[in-house]
């Protein structure tokens, strides 16, 4: 649950890291064992990773493609698996066959060649989600673009990645906002909750969007307003300009990324 | 007594962790803390003083009551023999060899049964630490309790003997909780990873002011034009000190340094005499190279060393989770380490530090960052960040209530 009567409450997400019990030392062990992991699983080794390097500017390497490149040295799969990846393919069922056919185009003999060292296997763990509502809850669109440019990079996660890859569609935070009579806002968000990027980036480009939204209706209004409408308008565009480029990414006490 | 009283005088923890960590972070912390409130955490261990585990729980212990959740310290007292069990179970754990003998074996029960009849353990949510104290689930369990062992043991090389006789107790646990995946046993039971934290706030990782350095540094007598190049280790051969050595010399054909190898003095430790010994040899007369022998409360001068220093390494051959990698990139520190143990969760190559598996690869990586004062700047500055979103007090916390939250809300169906 995300909405609280006409408000909507941000939620942030922990997620609890434990073993799944697979191993895979080759590439005919890790397609056998993604063809029977749980979505949760999944989700932890390719969608998740964004969340671990939250700060990075590029989408950081799913975990299967870097063991692939890094430990089977098998640059190609690796090349694949990431692209396969980067679409997050909509839905754990859609995400497993994208990642079985990259795996099965690899010739039988070579899924075997290459094993490596115990100590050296991928080791599946799973993500156990643990929501949890911030109490902050936002009356209108634009409280709601204030709240998420103060919130943590768990809550973007939550809403933009984590609620519509569980449950394919628009995300929750999205219809929200059309229902509040912001389809723009809701078509920044789902455009960019499908677009594959980083979190950080993610992030900037929605607020990035939202701001030029917001300016070109301002020019739009002021064009039909007085004088002194004007003036306030572009004393509060100072303000709000002023106060963005003060803003530093060593500030923890603003929203990262 | 048993129960370990928390100071909590001086500034509110959350108020310095606020600086640390963001309002964001603290935020989702006090949401968490808010579906605890109305139970009972108790935390036990066997020591108040000294050791990694005590410190962490004088923190944590604090924080979670300053958050809301009512949490108690319970220490299991235990006789000299029962300390002597424990810590052959704590080595043999680590892969030493040795076993535990019947009557060792019945001791270990019978100092957890008294325990469990002692220590006030009337919360609804139990983390225990480390083996000492796991019997008590077994002689003090109560319905609608929740019970969390939180193993802060690297279990992968294990005695079977004697893991065989822990594995049945923790099975009567409702999780496990392990520092990182390779460290964790069979169990027929959820086992957690929650990786360990440092903190910002103690003396170890607190901003000092260029003054406090200074005052710190001086009595070293360390030269102040060269760049620094530090590890800070004890002298033990699975940290690799004579591979620095090397890997310093290499490096220091091409660019002029001074090499750090400050660790705890080896006193009480003949292997790390012996270590020591062979370093000492192989420096020879260099005078591009300072042993620092520290004792165990040097924290603030540790702090000093790794700030001042251009490059930290941790070339180690194995590690636990190394958590001295952490407390260097806290302080934006260009980070040279093995990728072993818990280091490459810390080191994203690259990223917020180098990965290097050889001598002559921690030679070539150290000659980079010495000639590279912007890529010294950019792994420091990533580091820090990465630090500061996983491996600080606040998270750790985080992890845990999120934890109790489960259990409690699966309780409930």
């Amino acid at each position: 649950m995300t909405s609280l009567g006409e408000g909507f409450e941000l939620h942030s997400v922990v997620h609890l890291v434990r073993p799944s019990g697979g191993r895979a030392r080759n590439l005919e062990s890790l397609r056998l064992w993604i063809a029977e992991a749980t979505a949760a699983t999944l989700f932890y080794h390719t969608v998740q990773c964004p969340l671990r390097h939250a700060t990075s500017s590029e989408l950081p390497a799913d975990d299967l493609s870097a063991w692939v490149h890094g430990v089977v040295q098998d640059r190609e799969t690796a090349e694949r698996i990431s692209f396969a990846v980067q679409g997050r393919a909509g839905s754990a069922a859609d995400l497993r066959e994208a990642l079985l056919e990259v795996l099965e185009a690899v010739p039988e003999g070579d899924r075997f060649a290459r094993s490596t060292a115990p100590e050296a296997e991928f080791v599946f763990l799973t993500a156990e989600s643990v929501p949890i509502p911030t109490g902050v809850v936002a009356a209108a669109p634009a409280p709601l673009v204030e709240a998420l440019d103060e919130a943590e990079p768990a809550v973007w996660f939550y809403h933009l990645i984590e609620e519509p890859w569980y449950a394919p569609g628009p995300p929750a935070i999205a219809r929200w906002a059309r229902e509040q009579g912001d389809p723009q806002l809701a078509k920044v968000l789902e455009e960019e909750a499908r677009a594959g990027r980083g979190l950080a980036e993610m992030r900037r480009r929605v607020l990035k969007r939202w701001r030029q939204g917001r300016l070109r209706a301002r020019v739009s209004a002021a064009t039909r307003a007085s004088e002194d409408e004007r003036r306030e308008a572009a004393h509060e565009a100072v303000v709000g300009l002023v106060r963005r480029i003060t803003h530093t990414d060593e500030d923890p006490g603003r929203g990262e990324p | 007594m048993t129960l370990v009283a928390v100071r909590d005088d001086g500034p509110a923890l959350l108020d310095g962790y606020r600086a640390a960590v963001g309002e964001g972070s603290l935020r989702t912390l006090a949401a968490l803390a808010r579906r605890l409130r109305g139970h009972q955490v108790v935390m036990v261990n066997s020591t108040s003083t000294g050791g990694g585990v005590a410190e962490i729980l004088h923190r944590l212990v604090r924080l979670m009551n300053e958050l809301g959740v009512a949490t108690t310290w319970e220490v299991m007292p235990g006789d000299t023999r029962f300390y002597g069990i424990t810590k052959t179970i704590h080595n043999t754990l680590h892969g030493w060899p040795g076993t535990l003998s019947d009557d060792d074996r019945e001791h270990f029960h019978e100092m957890n049964r008294r325990a469990a009849m002692s220590l006030a353990l009337d919360g609804d949510l139990i983390l225990i630490h480390d083996p000492q104290p796991a019997g008590l689930v077994v002689h003090r369990r109560q319905p609608g309790q929740h019970w969390v062992w939180r193993c802060h043991i690297d279990l992968s090389r294990a005695q079977p003997d004697v893991w065989g006789f822990l594995s049945p107790i923790v099975s009567g646990y409702d999780a496990a909780v392990f520092s990182h995946v390779s460290f964790v046993p069979p169990l027929d039971l959820p086992a957690y990873l929650v990786p360990p934290s440092i903190d910002p706030l103690a003396d170890k990782n607190r901003d000092l002011t260029p003054e406090e350095q200074e005052a710190l540094l001086a009595p070293l007598d360390l030269p102040v034009r060269r760049p620094w190049v530090t590890q800070i280790s004890r002298f033990d051969r699975i940290k690799d000190p004579l591979g620095v050595l090397d890997a310093f010399i290499l490096a220091r054909k091409r660019e002029d340094a001074h090499l750090i190898l400050a660790g705890g003095s080896a006193n009480d430790d003949p292997e790390g005499a012996e270590v020591l010994a062979e370093v000492r040899e192989r420096v020879g007369k260099r005078t591009d190279v300072s042993l620092l022998l520290l004792p165990p409360d040097a924290h603030l001068i540790i702090n000093a060393l790794q700030r001042r220093s251009s490059v930290v390494l941790q070339k180690s051959l194995r590690e636990g989770f190394a958590l001295t990698v952490s407390e260097a990139l806290w302080k934006r520190r260009a980070v040279v380490a093995s990728a072993v143990g818990g280091i490459p969760l810390q080191i994203l190559h690259e990223r917020t530090g180098l990965l290097v598996g050889s001598v002559q690869g921690c030679a070539f990586q150290v000659t980079r960052l010495l000639r590279s004062p912007d890529l010294r700047k950019r792994l420091g500055a990533e580091g820090r960040v990465h630090v500061r979103h996983n491996f600080l007090h606040p998270r750790e916390a985080r992890d845990y209530l999120a934890i109790f939250a489960r259990l409690v809300e699966a309780a409930k169906g």
